[in-house]
């Protein structure tokens, strides 16, 4: 299906296919532009098909969206437009694809693409596999890291996107052309060659990724030497359920589990060579460390790190969880040698002991993982050089504070693990961010490229026949059986099943067909139901999971809804696994098609609902992130309401006056300040508040109220929450008491403005992670290392005879804010650690400042006598968050700030549609995080605006007022806190009162359904008479045969 | 011909998440298992209603077993929870009315575990066969 790329205005490049490069393909596409999704491998995933786990919420990444299991969450996150039989009509996937030459300008950039040749057509390949049984080459298997091997033509996972096999040819293939011999439907052509293509862009996203370090260089961990060293992403293909060992953790040397098991954190990472932090290693490690303690009885997991970097929402808790109650145990240090015991192939692990006075200790473990770090992605530099940008010192691309999301060359994006290291919340939200920035830049574009969600499946909108009333025609179903040659040879007998089929109640029709998903068996099954005058229709053939969306839009084609049709899967439930039993399967196979074709003839018409969504967004909040994504919004050609509680715009930013990489915020400051007061769709409402909100997405309701106390309504598709954060202030280390105790924005402030004060100062302390009393939740707020480091810095650059004191509990100067913290060291500030159990004291006898510390490598105690102390104290969410929460009825964290929808997979998106969150309402984060997040909530704000109109509904669940008594089962047991009473519906006996379900909110699990006493939620698609059929016994005993 | 040697018929209830794509797994993987399990596909497992349960007995099933998403794992938060609670009560029920509770059961695994699907179907399999064929089927059409 190509398109017509004559004109390049809004066709966008995004450049590598990870969970990155599909977000903001995703994203662009459903704001209606065209988007090339471009990926150097055979299928599209990236890393993030390899994990099988995600900290800290250990869902299995499995249906969250990611190539190696492809089906994806069905609402919200990023995968199933991408499966082959319901791509979306906006993105063209291309793979083993790569920019082989590249030049223009932003708006207008010309690409020769060189695609490789995957040698087997995705679009005839039925995935038999007879290509692979037949053959003979054997290579090491990337997808599981090594630990296995695969055939040189094969499928990097069981389900990949595209789902096709391909030949990687490399060295091992000699091309005895096996493959093409035995494939039966001549998918293969090993000569294929590789050819080049040249396409117009106007925009690049660059989402390479990033690539490991490689273990081999670090000769002395004895990688590739000692058997049972194994480095952090073998680990995690073990632990993985679509791993080797279907998850179990085996040692390489003797497939016995291991009973100790050593992690050795920044490896490649915080050393010489590579002075950044490779931020995602500490949280992956304990992770890899529960998942061994819940899988392995007894285990002793033991991780070696310098400090534990766990910055993110939730994850300090998660990382407390390992130790208190999985007893995973923390040594912070690094290790000075690891030996291995030739006999039993041990290792031996020598470490200073922090718990014994540093002194040197040897401890003996099954296994060693090694933590490896982030490194740039492989062919980094010759991208960068073709399409002219920067890379970093550390060869990522280069970025500006303050414009996150762009490379050093105009019109030249990037986002994820390639600018710098991050984990897959934030590379989601980077992704969807640079999307946003795109959509700003091609406004007039938005739309262009239309598509539709009006049926189950993506389509282009308005191609298909009108739909014929099936309403009280007795059901004639047409049964379509897909030999798939040779898939089910020999196993299942399609003869006498097709003519068993033919025998079943309301079977109007039954035949066979060669392959269905190929176009003469859709022909052929279009003019079936023509014919026949079908109006319900079985598949029996493959898995719905990778066909229905095919066979949904053939019926549709035929002029009959889609949800009228059902699949039977016998190629996988019957010929696939039991070759052996013939007879059996094919009894199997009758079975499954009766019950197939008693479904069908129950099942109904779904049509999903619409609304046209208004053009204005509401933003809460007149900080950096509320500012920027207004100005995003905005320049994307929709209306923005702008509410900010304070006198004036600016937030938190009009407190900072230096940053430590160098960048001046009161220029933007100005920047953003000037620029939402120009924009002439934006609309500001300063001393201001939220005070109701209701309605549904795309028809949503705020009224306002000012400070005066007037009133004004604001009808709003969207809403973005950026109503940011603060600094706390406590009632510790004499706070508010001593004159010369200031929290670090007071320091910030004594630094710029009274700098004369602080030249002779001999002594200073600053205490790490002060927590406010009455704050429950101990959570790492991310921001005030790397402050602290900028103040101290700045400190010993006026005044460098002062001695600076830190003192801590673990330095968070994740990615490439390390370098912060090594200047602070190299310039003389002095670190001390302190623990929970052990806090600094400050006293002030005679008006002095004293400070208690326990010096941990010396342990023994020590006595600072500063000028002056200044406290890290925690970033809270702003006051009247809760409240807020409540009038939009959106959750909160344990920590107090926002919940988004899923804290991995759609951090700026929340569980209720059309309402979104960036910046420190979120959870403590940088000056740029802010930025980047503000324009991903733009970018997911403009997308939802662009829809014209926005479907929703389907497949739902609905209450039937009259059955319902009011008892608030379905309230309390939906998931998603969807079910509500309304006071205007009547219930059982015409009482006032009873539950309804939105369905523009309700996800479609049905676990209402199941528990409603009355029995009056009835799930569409899947009500109690379509699962159950009764008169035909669709759940109980077979068919005899 | 001897006399028949009794072959379960087994229903399982899947979710279209875990369960159902380690179904396909196992497909892909071409892992042979007993051929006397029909799946039945649900949103979601937490979809069952004891209903079902009851109704696959009394229309002569010989076992029901459930295939939900790993605990915590649930594509739709805690689905799988509440089908675990509604097994154990349709348990408490079968007993009452003289079934064995054996014939009914839930299994947890993800997507990617093909062997572990199969291995759910070997065992309900040979448990049932153990058990022998389900009373109430002389009085079940079909």
């Amino acid at each position: 299906m190509k398109k017509d790329h004559k004109n390049p205005e809004g066709v966008v490049a995004v450049v590598g296919g990870g969970i990155a490069g599909m977000r903001a393909a995703m994203d662009l596409a459903e704001a209606g532009l065209q988007v090339y999704l471009i990926e150097r491998d055979a299928s599209l995933g990236g890393r993030v098909a390899q994990l099988g786990y995600m900290f800290p919420t250990h869902d299995c990444v499995l249906c969250r969206g990611s190539s190696d299991n492809g089906y994806g969450c069905t609402r919200p996150a990023i995968s199933p437009a991408f499966m082959d039989n319901n791509q979306h009509p906006n993105i063209e996937i291309m793979t083993r694809t790569e920019i082989a030459d590249a030049s223009g300008q932003a708006g207008d950039f010309t690409l020769t693409l060189r695609h490789e040749p995957r040698y087997i057509d995705a679009d005839l390949c039925t995935n038999c596999g007879l290509c692979a049984i037949a053959c003979p080459h054997r290579m090491p298997s990337e997808f599981q890291e090594s630990l296995v091997t695969r055939m040189a033509i094969h499928k990097s996972a069981p389900r990949t996107l595209p789902d096709a096999y391909f030949i990687d040819k490399g060295d091992y293939c000699e091309g005895c052309y096996r493959c093409q011999d035995v494939c039966p439907t001549d998918a293969i052509n090993l000569d294929a060659e590789p050819w080049e293509e040249t396409i117009s862009f106007s925009a690049i996203i660059l989402a390479l990724g990033y690539k490991l370090s490689d273990p081999l260089e670090l000769a002395e961990y004895g990688y590739g030497r000692y058997p049972n060293v194994v480095h952090s992403m073998q680990y995690e293909r073990y632990v993985s359920r679509s791993g080797p060992t279907e998850g179990l953790v085996l040692r390489p040397s003797d497939n016995t589990s291991p009973k100790r098991i050593a992690w050795l954190q920044c490896i490649g990472s915080r050393d010489q060579d590579h002075p950044y932090c490779s931020s995602i290693c500490c949280m992956y490690a304990t992770k890899e460390a529960i998942l061994a303690k819940e899988r392995l009885d007894g285990v002793h997991c033991q991780v070696f790190m310098m400090d534990a970097r766990a910055f993110n929402k939730e994850y300090n808790a998660y990382f407390h969880r390992s130790y208190e109650k999985y007893g995973v145990e923390y040594t912070r240090c690094r290790i000075s040698e690891l030996s291995e015991d030739p006999k039993t192939n041990d290792l031996i692990v020598h470490y200073p002991d922090p718990e014994n006075n540093q002194k040197m200790t040897e401890s003996r473990f099954d296994m060693v993982v090694l933590s490896v770090g982030v490194r740039p992605p492989g062919g980094a530099e010759i991208v960068s050089q073709e399409l002219g940008f920067d890379l970093n010192e550390y060869g990522f691309c280069q970025t500006d504070k303050f414009n996150p999301l762009e490379s050093s060359q105009p019109g030249i994006y990037v986002c994820g693990a390639f600018s710098e290291p991050k984990e897959i919340a934030e590379t989601l939200i980077d992704a969807a961010g640079a999307a946003g920035d795109v959509m700003c830049l091609f406004h007039n574009q938005l739309g262009k490229s239309p598509y539709s969600r009006e049926h189950p499946f993506l389509s282009e909108g308005g191609e298909f026949p009108p739909e014929k009333d099936v309403e009280g025609q007795p059901p004639r179903v047409g049964v379509f059986v897909c030999r798939c040659y040779p898939s089910m040879e020999g196993i299942i007998d399609i003869d006498r099943v097709c003519e068993q089929a033919a025998s079943y109640p309301n079977v109007a029709h039954a035949e066979d067909v060669g392959y269905g998903c190929f176009t003469e068996g859709q022909e052929a099954i279009k003019a079936a139901i023509q014919e026949h005058d079908l109006n319900r229709v079985v598949i029996a053939g493959c898995s719905h999971r990778t066909h229905e969306s095919l066979f949904q839009r053939t019926v549709r084609e035929a002029g009959l809804n889609s949800y009228l049709m059902e699949m039977v899967n016998i190629r996988g439930f019957c010929a696939w696994v039991h070759p052996h039993q013939p007879e059996k399967a094919t009894r199997k196979a009758m079975e499954m098609i009766r019950v197939g074709a008693a479904r069908a003839s129950t099942l109904q018409p779904i049509h999903k609902s619409t609304i046209a969504p208004s053009s204005r967004a509401l933003v809460l909040g007149g900080g950096v992130s509320g500012m920027t994504t207004a100005l995003a919004i905005a320049d994307s050609g929709f209306d923005v309401t702008l509410i900010e509680r304070e006198d004036a715009l600016g937030g938190n930013l009009l407190k900072i006056h230096f940053l430590v990489e160098g960048d001046n915020p009161g220029q933007l400051l100005r920047d953003l300040v000037n620029r939402v007061h120009v924009h002439e769709r934006i609309t500001i409402h300063t001393r201001s508040e939220l005070v109701k909100h209701s309605g549904q997405a795309g028809a949503y309701h705020a009224v306002i109220q000012h400070r005066n106390g007037t009133e004004t309504q604001i009808p709003h598709a969207v809403a973005v929450v950026a109503t940011g954060g603060q600094e706390t202030r406590v009632n510790q280390y004499l706070l508010g008491k001593h004159p010369n105790v200031l929290t670090h924005l007071e320091f910030e402030d004594a630094l710029v403005y009274r700098l004369e004060e602080l030249t002779d100062l001999k002594s200073v302390v600053m205490i790490q992670c002060v927590r406010p009393e009455g704050i429950e939740h101990d959570y790492c707020s991310r921001i005030c290392c790397t402050s602290t480091m900028k103040n101290a810095i700045r400190l010993k650059a006026i005044n460098p005879n002062c001695q600076i004191t830190v003192l801590y509990k673990d330095i968070i100067t994740y990615g490439f804010r390390e370098q912060y913290y090594t200047e602070a060291r190299e310039r003389g500030v002095v670190f001390v650690r302190y623990s929970d159990d052990a806090k600094p004291v400050v006293e002030s006898p005679n008006g002095k400042l004293q400070v208690h510390i326990q010096d941990h490598m010396l342990n023994r105690p020590m006595l600072i006598e500063p000028n002056l102390i200044a406290l890290s104290t925690a970033i809270a969410p702003s006051q009247g968050t809760q409240k807020l929460a409540l009038l939009l009825d959106i959750p909160l964290s344990d920590e107090g700030f926002f919940l988004e929808a899923h804290i991995k997979m759609r951090p700026m998106d929340f569980m209720k549609e059309g309402i979104f969150v960036c910046g420190i309402a979120h959870y403590p984060k940088f000056i740029e995080e802010s930025i980047s997040q503000a324009l991903a909530a733009a970018g997911r704000a403009t997308t939802f605006l662009s829809k014209q109109p926005y479907h929703y509904g389907g497949v739902v669940a609905e209450i039937d007022p009259d059955k319902c008594v009011g008892c608030l089962t379905c309230v309390r047991t939906c998931p998603f806190s969807i079910p509500h009473v309304k006071a205007d519906l009547n219930g059982v006996g015409d009482l006032g009162g009873a539950a309804y379900i939105d369905p523009a909110f309700c996800h479609g699990c049905g676990t209402c359904a199941g528990e409603c006493p009355a029995n009056a939620i009835q799930l569409k698609n899947y009500t109690d008479q379509q699962i159950m059929v009764p008169e035909q016994s669709a759940l109980g005993s077979w068919i005899t045969v | 011909m001897n006399e028949k040697i009794f072959e379960p018929e087994l229903t399982a209830f899947t979710c279209i998440y875990c369960g159902y794509m380690a179904a396909d797994t196992a497909s892909s993987l071409r892992v042979e298992y007993p051929a006397n399990v029909k799946l039945v596909k649900l949103p979601c497992t937490g979809k069952i209603d004891i209903r079902y349960i009851l109704e696959a007995f009394e229309k002569g099933a010989d076992g029901v077993y459930v295939v939900a998403c790993p605990i915590g794992n649930c594509h739709h938060v805690k689905g799988n929870v509440r089908a675990q609670a509604r097994v154990k009560h349709a348990k408490y029920l079968l007993e009452e009315v003289g079934l064995d509770s054996e014939r009914l059961d839930i299994f947890y695994m993800s997507g990617g575990q093909g062997v572990a699907y199969a291995d759910a179907a070997k065992e309900m399999t040979e448990r049932v066969k153990a058990l022998g064929p389900n009373p109430l089927k002389k009085n079940a059409r079909g």
